[in-house]
């Protein structure tokens, strides 16, 4: 994103001295902002008013890397604040705390296993946080070994103490942990121990000014992996301060552009798992919990995958035979898209029915039924081609197919091509319940 | 290093919407959800539990078991919905449903009756979800509920008038449904005001999808509403209902008792509902629909820390 | 959302005039209604010439208040006597809008401050002194000056209202191109960005076909960022071009009766 004449203005000696070659410092602005002239051009330009300068071209959010090998992870180069303005880009990093106090093996173990298929993908927690509650550097070191010996996940160190930084780095360091945090107290010894392994570095105010002024110190420094902890716990606080950042980040307040972090934790588990959720939906780029169990996880890892899908892309699932309620030799075949809606809609009512049934998802590359009938997608050919080919019929013992209501044109020549009796279902999944009642188990 | 805080000049409101015998209010945001630092919420989203006129045949033990002893009595169901802190009654008439009893207007309207005169918090009346079938039988409803303020629903393109004539002649509101589509919502808000209904007495529905299953689609159509109501849309600048419960129980993740690998169904049930009716209340939702006594408390909770202040 | 300044309580037109000079409200009142109902957004107020300075402040006055009195719309104060301008000001109910300081240092030293007091928008005209320029950058020159003695002043970028000055098309055919190219760059002057506006009906002076050349300029500098216009609110085709030209520019979320939800306020 360039920046405007008006920023580069503000930035300049406005001595109107014509050294430049411009007659003002406005016209030079304007002649910057269109990239017609180089800085170098002013000799009065101040160093401060030089790095804001250069500053101001970078990105918004600033893109963090997160790990090494197979389960690293990337955070960050946001550019909007709705899903729908264009996209969200790099789904939340979901980080699940372990104390160095507890069983750390026994925890990691759980957090492990952490893996939920959904559609045919795999999704998965990111980070196992260690947090040195014990305030013993040797405990916490020990921790973050076994931690690092039981997981493939990227590790975050919580510690304010650097002397138990270093040690667990000592350990870490090589597999680019996050490091938190850098505060107002250590932030000199902590720059430079993630300096060090090139880790990134938390930044933690206790509100947004003070974030400010230590992530310009810490920048001052020259270290800028970092990702911010405005500070706030508070549900309705960190929910201001999420937003706040990303507005800022977005306006190019530099100082705010780089990711974040929340902390959901909550001895209630419900509580943590829904504030994890909305933080996730708000703008973290990594969100801390500390329940390990698949109950409170699944949710947030679901909301998750959700929220992160573009919106201009639709999302697809197999074209395969999805199989709801047990359905035997008798059960209806349902055909529909491959438009990821149209099948959980269709499953949904499918499964509200109580009727068993198959469902036959044909690719049209995500799009809906309509929209795909009218691309040519979704047509006789197409359907008969995906029967055919996963062999439904031979499963069933009634030679027949339904399709949805609103491409009924279809039915003739679909019939023909397939040798199979075409049944015209109703326009809108909602009616599946009744239609079954009506239509089929009366057949 | 003082940071200029960003606030947006927002121009315009959501309508404000006054319900029931208590006169709950819902409604009327100056800023979008929860953002108190730059303008106002006056009224904190609110919760309805519902109630069927015949016992639910298709729901799953853990949400039949808080109304165990009520699931066939709707005035005695719809108490302890009120018992159970919901700030709302909404009344499914299911009976009228032709696969079902296909209860007549009159019948299903006396219990609609019997169930407003039970309870003192607005009462949420809705169709079997026929659209032809609830066209006929809302109006009889509204004229009998006459005076309780209650909200009607589901209007929709094709059944909106009738529902909408008679809930303005009796005092009610309604619920505008269009599936998930945000020109088709807001147009069918434009041809409910022509009838004379003004926009303080509409709430819309976009037809919301559960967790996992395409919620994204009506976040997105919540976020661009309040976008536009705050931007001057007054078209889109009512309140929004979300029937979270209905889509939400639909799911397997809330629905199936046993699946190891996705923990036990009680926290994972009432997750599902709660994840659900968040999400939709941070991008704007306003009346949430609910199914679990739980979920209830658990939203409630949420909307407790939510509500508080975070002005700068 | 593209905001229409209706042209019509000016005292160029005849009857205006005549309702100046008879002190009767009744057609400034008629006219108000009108362009509300057609979709105006704010009411253009002028006075037409009139000889004496402080008769003139009067007068606006006196428009300000009778507009205001029929319907709830700001009033887009069009005036060069200062006085005049800030009689309006007083009077006015809501956020006005100054119409119009040039880039010349004096008017913006002048009406700047005058903005920024009463937190009226402020139409800025990209000229000074030495007249019009042709070339789209002379003009973003000069907007730029404008900028950044707005921002100086403490004006809010949104309330800057930038106007290329649209000139007819028939004698200036060369500055068509400029203006929409001007328009686009205005975009790029600050962050955010100003408004831009135009005296839309100046591209059609004394040329026939004049409603059609209207429409048709006014969709393409919509396209190029035309944010408002001082235009003919009650010229049907000319709003329902402007309605669906933000339709389709995404500007508002689309329905099917969108011709008719653009013109509710
Ligand atoms: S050289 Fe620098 S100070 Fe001099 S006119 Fe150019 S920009 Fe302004």
């Amino acid at each position: 994103m360039g920046l405007t004449g008006l920023e580069i203005f503000k930035q300049l000696p406005k001595k109107n001295c014509k050294e430049c070659g411009q007659p003002t410092c406005l016209a030079f602005a304007m002649q910057l902002a269109a990239g017609k002239a180089s800085l170098d051009a002013c000799p009065y330009v101040s160093d401060a008013a030089r790095e804001a300068l250069d500053a101001a071209s970078a990105p918004p959010v600033a893109l963090v890397k997160i790990g090494v090998g197979e389960k690293a992870f990337q955070i960050g180069n946001e550019t909007v604040l709705f899903r729908h303005d264009k996209r969200f880009e790099h789904p939340t990093g979901i980080a699940i705390q372990v104390s160095d106090n507890e069983d750390v093996k026994a925890k990691v173990d759980q957090i492990n296993k952490l893996v939920f298929d959904r559609v045919g993908q795999v999704h998965e927690v990111n980070m196992v946080a260690v947090s040195n509650d014990s305030g013993d550097a040797a405990k916490f070191a020990d921790a973050v070994k076994t931690a690092q010996d039981n997981t493939s996940y990227p590790l975050l160190l919580i510690s304010s103490d650097t002397g138990a930084m270093e040690k667990a780095l000592e350990i870490a360091g090589a597999n680019k942990p996050v490091v938190y945090a850098a505060d107002a107290n250590n932030y000199e010894a902590m720059v430079a121990l993630a300096k060090k392994y090139e880790a990134p570095l938390v930044v933690k105010g206790s509100d947004l000014n003070s974030l400010a002024e230590l992530v310009e110190k810490v920048a001052g420094l020259g270290y800028k992996n970092l990702i911010l902890d405005s500070g706030a716990r508070e549900f309705s606080k960190v929910v201001a301060d999420q937003t706040q950042i990303r507005r800022q980040a977005l306006k190019l307040f530099r100082p705010f552009g780089y990711p974040t972090i929340a902390f959901a934790n909550n001895d209630d588990p419900i509580m943590e798992s829904v504030n994890a959720s909305t933080y996730v939906a708000k703008y973290a780029g990594i969100v801390v919990m500390t329940s390990a169990a698949p109950e409170h996880i699944l949710p947030v890892i679901t909301l998750r995958l959700n929220v992160y899908t573009d919106p201009q892309k639709p999302i697809a699932v197999e074209s395969k035979i999805y199989e709801i309620l047990n359905p035997g030799p008798d059960a209806p075949v349902l055909i529909t898209t491959n438009f990821s809606l149209s099948y959980f809609c269709v499953a949904g009512d499918t499964e509200a029915s109580r009727v068993p049934a198959y469902i036959i998802p044909v690719d049209t590359d995500g799009i809906s039924v309509l929209t795909a009938w009218a691309a040519g997608k979704f047509t006789p050919e197409t359907i008969a081609d995906t029967v055919k080919k996963l062999g439904i019929l031979e499963k069933v013992n009634h030679n027949s197919i339904i399709i949805p209501g609103g491409v009924a044109v279809l039915s003739g020549k679909t019939a023909e091509l397939l040798g199979a009796e075409v049944i015209v279902g109703p326009r809108e999944s909602a009616g599946i319940p009744s239609f079954f009642k009506q239509r089929w188990l009366n057949k | 290093m003082a940071v200029t805080i960003a606030k947006e000049r927002w121009t315009s409101k959501v309508a404000e919407m006054t319900l029931g015998p208590n006169g709950l209010k819902v409604g009327g945001e100056t800023t979008l959800p929860f953002l108190h630092f730059e303008g106002e919420m006056p009224n904190r989203p609110v919760t309805a539990l519902e109630v069927f006129d015949m016992e639910p045949q298709d729901w799953p033990d853990i949400l039949k078991e808080p109304f165990a002893d009520v699931l066939s009595d709707p005035v005695a169901w719809a108490k302890k919905i009120v018992e159970y802190g919901a700030d709302m009654v909404a009344l499914r008439l299911m009976s009228a449903h032709p696969d079902w009893k296909d209860a007549s207007a009159d019948e299903v309207a006396k219990t609609a009756k019997a169930v407003a005169e039970a309870i003192d918090v607005p009462l949420i009346v809705l169709g079997c979800g026929v659209e032809e079938k609830d066209g006929q039988i809302l109006p009889v409803v509204a004229e009998a509920l006459e005076g309780k303020r209650c909200l009607i629903g589901c209007a929709t393109a094709e059944n909106y008038k009738s529902i909408t004539a008679a809930s303005n002649a009796y005092g009610h509101s309604v619920i505008a449904s269009s599936p998930l589509d945000i020109n088709l919502c807001k147009q069918l808000n434009i041809l409910i005001t022509e009838m004379g209904l003004s926009l303080d007495r509409i709430a819309f529905d976009p037809l919301v999808g559960a967790l996992g299953y395409g919620i994204e689609y009506a976040y997105s159509i919540m976020e661009r509403a309040r976008m536009g109501a705050l931007t001057g849309d007054k078209m889109l600048a009512t309140p929004i209902v979300c029937f979270v419960g209905m889509e939400a129980w639909k799911a397997k993740e809330a629905k199936d008792p046993d699946v190891p690998e996705w923990g036990p169904q009680a926290d994972r049930a009432i997750l599902w509902e709660v994840t659900t009716a968040t999400t939709f209340a941070i991008a704007g939702g306003t009346i949430f629909i609910l199914r679990h006594p739980e979920s209830v408390k658990r939203f409630n909770a949420f909307i407790n820390e939510a509500m508080k202040s975070n002005a700068y | 959302m593209f905001e229409i300044i209706g042209e019509r309580i000016n005292g160029l037109f005849l009857d205006i005039r005549e309702a100046i000079a008879n002190k009767d409200p009744k057609p400034v009142r008629d006219w108000a209604v009108k362009q509300a109902q057609a979709g105006a957004y704010w009411l253009d107020v002028n006075t037409g010439p009139i000889a004496s300075k402080e008769e003139q402040a009067e007068v606006m006055a006196w428009l300000v208040k009778t507009a205001q009195e029929a319907v709830e719309l700001p009033c887009c104060i069009d005036t060069t006597n200062v006085l005049a301008m800030e009689e309006g000001l007083k009077v006015h109910k809501g956020k006005a809008m100054i119409n119009s300081t040039t880039a010349e240092q004096a008017k913006m030293d002048a009406l700047f401050p005058l903005a920024a007091n009463y937190g009226a928008a402020i139409v800025a005209l990209t000229m000074n002194e030495k007249g019009v320029p042709k070339s789209a950058e002379d003009r973003i020159a000069l907007a730029m000056e404008l900028v950044a003695n707005a921002d100086a002043y403490g004006i809010p970028m949104p309330d800057l209202y930038i106007d290329p000055l649209v000139l007819p098309v028939n004698v200036a055919q060369e500055h068509g191109p400029e203006v929409l190219e001007a328009l686009r760059q205005v975009k790029l002057l600050a962050n955010p960005a100003p408004k831009t506006t135009c005296g839309l009906s100046n591209i059609s002076q004394k040329a026939p076909n004049r409603p059609l050349i209207n429409r048709t300029f006014l969709a393409m500098a919509m396209v190029c960022g035309l944010d408002s216009a001082v235009m003919d609110a009650c010229d049907d085709e000319l709003v329902d071009t402007a309605a669906t030209a933000s339709i389709i520019l995404n500007q508002s979320i689309y329905c099917d009766s969108y011709l008719k939800i653009f013109r509710q306020k």
